[in-house]
């Protein structure tokens, strides 16, 4: 497996009541997982944890144990971790170093910092803009990108770095809808194409119909409800805490309440999914 | 790599560098007003982050905004020294836990006021006073200098007495002195600076105050002392109460991250 | 596989061509003697000096405006010196209550020379040199990963915050909060100014810097160089022989061993 949480838990420095508690989850090579809940649920933080930058970089209490490809975070060093998880925010703006005239160089921007030779550098930027399908953007001003292009040029750099394992929180909720729409098809090319373990948190349970083998519900600092994601995209659990299903699959329930459904689907809700995009 | 340079700090110093220097550039050019306000950002990493980094924050502003194409050019690159001094100063304040809050209320709170006002009327009326200056044959102040300086005081005990009591914090106090003695140094450091490298003026609204010196005969290194000893001490007292009001409206969390962090962060704020 | 051709960008033009480094050394050492070098030799030589490479680099427009900014200062520096200049007796005229004198002006005319020498020599080599050139040569030469990203991103974000900065005194402006009307209403103006640019900017810090671990900034490997900017040996004799010369006449003229006008 690439990440495994066991019986996590985890407090802010400086706070007495835990954000995480008793949590497990694990995602294997080549999974998509979705990481769903309510608000102040703790996905927020579970991400933190999950990449090795709490305690790493913001300190606070850590207990149970994460294993990044076999490996305690505890253990690693910042850099260490890094090119075992990688890690992309919400905000294009903060993810890019900025410092780089062009996209190539952004992009290069974490493999120069491990020292790499010139020639391995290389390989890395061309293998991570051509499984994002970035290659008209690699000579534009990372400063003129739209906010979805920005998020794939992150996520490409943060790729160029090889991690084993993939976390996502809300990478498209500052988007537009063409942004989404992006990076959607982008995470669904790296789910397909790379053997990369992704946890991807995500309010567009749109977004996660299709693209997410498995779901975890977290509420609380707890898991309440981890399995399939089709049978937990359609089931009751999501909407009883707080999460609202895919468009596509409220339609569907709606026109099988209607007494519809059979008629209208051609087969795995595809004609469902089309309309919902 | 650690200590006063961790990646956080790294990150937070050019961020500090563009507020010196957009605010600076567009109080003095667009809003054209007689105080400086370009040392925001450098307090702030100095209370922060250490007086290392506060004073390379200062010194790179300097140096980044002479050089910067379009709002760059004037007398801003040799100054890089007085906001060294200005950074290393802050830096020091942090460490004692001058910026710490310290909620207070009724009696001690108005006390603590009024002695606050009684502290900035005492130390201007030495100057005011002082023979010396105003007498113009030895190298004084014009007339109106007298009826200023104790409008000015007045006003500013208003402010200190006033900021201290309605934000219920004896911070107030402590963070106004830190402010007037830096004000003070950042003059001494400035004003050599300015009488030998420019011939005394900077080509800001304060010239008018050196103009009017010269006038009552102070040389050139005394009316740009005078002028600094004038402008830098209400310049970084305001920018410390705006340091202050920042760091109070960042979340604790957030605060205690940074080297200084304990000795900014009281430790019931977390809880 | 191979770097693409974008990245092994050179410089070109008659000035620009030379290395960083060494335009680095030509503004410092200019800058250096024009303020060190008393009286009227060291501005007069380094004006000249600045003026031939602006020359040089073909940069007779954009040297004008900048020459054109240091015009309010200039202005401040002639009148306040000229007339106001402390124990000065040959007296030239009298305007009003105030008389101009011959060791002001002198004065007043050295210290406008020094400024614009100094403000020329450094907008010389901004013009000449784009920001990433400079970064670049300067981390291959040893300057540490850490203050070339301080340097780089404050120069990268300063544009992004003066627009911002720009808007909200514009929106203010249609508000009637006047950027031009008594002092106090500009004083007015600054808050709602400063405080959302602070705090917005401030915000990003905490994600900045976790954006950056995630980058592997906090490696001790030696950063790859990926861009070398051209140089040579007569370029490197050059910039040592300039910097001992510009040590030699500061020294010489601040001891008072060589006396020039």
């Amino acid at each position: 497996m690439s990440l495994r949480l066991t019986d996590v838990g985890y407090r802010y420095a400086g706070t007495t009541v835990p954000v995480l508690t008793g949590v497990s989850l694990e995602v294997r090579r080549g999974q998509v997982v979705g990481l769903v809940g309510p608000n102040d649920a703790g996905k927020s933080t579970l991400c933190l944890v999950a990449a090795g930058l709490a305690p790493g970089s913001i300190g606070g209490s850590l207990e149970g144990s994460v294993l990044l490809d076999g490996r305690e975070t505890r253990e690693l060093r910042p850099h260490e971790a890094a090119q075992r998880c990688g890690i992309l925010f919400q905000n294009p703006a903060t993810q890019l170093s900025g410092t780089a005239p062009t996209v190539y160089e952004e992009i290069a921007f974490g493999p120069r910092n491990l020292g790499l030779s010139v020639a391995e550098i290389v390989g890395r930027v061309d293998g991570a803009v051509a499984t994002l399908g970035i290659r008209g953007l690699v000579e534009r001003d990372p400063h003129r990108l739209s906010g979805g292009e920005s998020q794939l040029v992150a996520l490409a750099s943060v790729m160029a770095m090889r991690p084993a394992v993939l976390v996502l929180d809300e990478p498209t909720s500052q988007l537009d809808p063409a942004g989404t729409a992006l990076v959607g098809r982008a995470l669904a090319r790296l789910a397909t194409e790379t053997s990369v373990a992704i946890l991807i948190v995500e309010h567009k349970t749109d977004l996660l119909n299709g693209l997410a083998d498995d779901i975890v519900v977290l509420d609380g600092g707890r898991v309440v409800a981890a399995g399939g994601a089709s049978s937990l995209l359609a089931g009751d659990v999501l909407p009883a805490h707080g999460v609202r299903r895919p468009a596509a699959v409220s339609i569907r329930r709606a026109l099988e309440a209607a007494g519809l459904g059979g008629r209208l689907t051609g087969g795995d809700g595809d004609i469902l999914a089309g309309l919902a995009e | 790599m650690g200590g006063q340079f961790s990646t956080r700090v790294i990150t937070l110093i050019p961020v500090a560098i563009a507020i010196n220097i957009v605010l600076g550039y567009t109080v003095q050019s667009v809003l054209k007003l007689p105080i400086y306000l370009d040392s925001i950002g450098t307090i702030l990493v100095g209370v922060l982050a250490g007086p290392l980094a506060g004073a390379l924050t200062g010194v790179l502003s300097n140096v980044i905004w002479q050089y910067a194409p379009g709002i760059g050019g004037g007398t801003i690159g040799p100054f890089a020294i007085t906001a060294g001094v200005i950074g290393l100063l802050a830096g020091l304040w942090g460490r004692l836990g001058v910026y710490r809050s310290r909620p207070a209320s009724g009696t001690q709170l108005l006390l603590a006021a009024l002695v606050g006002a009684a502290l900035v009327i005492l130390v201007v009326l030495p100057i005011v006073n002082n023979q010396t200056y105003l007498d113009p044959s030895v190298g004084g102040f014009p007339d109106w200098a007298v009826p200023a300086a104790i409008g000015i005081a007045i006003i500013a005990a208003i402010v200190v007495a006033g900021f201290t009591y309605l934000r219920r914090d004896l911070a107030g106090l402590w963070v106004a002195g830190a402010g007037v003695i830096t004000g003070l140094i950042a003059a001494a450091v400035s004003a050599p600076i300015s009488a030998y490298v420019f011939g005394g003026v900077t080509g800001s609204g304060t010239d008018v105050i050196v103009a009017a010196l010269r006038q009552g005969g102070a040389d050139v290194l005394n009316a740009s002392l005078g002028q600094g000893f004038f402008s830098d001490p209400i310049d970084k007292t305001i920018t410390s109460f705006v340091v202050f009001i920042i760091l109070a409206s960042l979340s604790p969390r957030v605060v205690a991250r940074f080297p200084n962090g304990s000795r900014l962060v009281t430790p019931e704020a977390t809880a | 596989m191979a770097l693409p051709a974008f990245i092994g960008r050179r410089p070109t033009g008659a000035y620009r061509r030379l290395n960083p480094a060494t335009k680095l050394v030509i503004a410092f050492a200019t800058a250096a003697i024009a303020f060190a070098v008393r009286e009227w030799t060291g501005p007069v030589t380094m004006l000249a000096v600045v003026l031939v490479t602006a020359g040089i680099a073909r940069l007779g427009r954009p040297i004008v405006k900048f020459a054109l900014a240091t015009i309010p200062l200039v202005i401040s520096i002639l009148l306040v010196n000229t007339f106001l200049f402390p124990g000065a007796t040959d007296v030239l005229a009298r305007v009003g209550p105030f008389t101009a004198t011959g060791t002001g002006l002198a004065a007043a005319l050295q210290a406008t020379l020094r400024v614009v020498a100094f403000a020329l020599s450094v907008a010389v080599f901004s013009l000449t040199t784009p920001t990433d050139d400079l970064l670049s040569d300067l981390e291959r030469r040893g300057l540490g990963r850490r203050t070339i990203f301080i340097i780089g991103s404050a120069i990268g974000t300063i544009p992004r915050m003066l627009e911002r900065a720009r808007e909200i005194t514009d929106s203010q402006r249609a508000r009637g909060l006047d950027t031009e009307g008594s002092v106090w209403r500009r004083i007015r103006g600054v808050v709602p100014l400063a405080g959302p640019m602070i705090s917005g900017a401030l915000s990003e810090v905490e994600e900045r810097s976790m954006a950056l671990e995630a980058r592997g900034f906090s490696a001790s490997a030696r950063r790859t160089t990926l861009r070398t900017l051209p140089d040579s040996q007569t370029q490197l004799v050059a910039r040592w022989l300039i910097l001992v010369a510009t040590a030699t006449l500061i020294v010489a003229s601040l001891t008072g061993l060589v006396h020039l006008p």
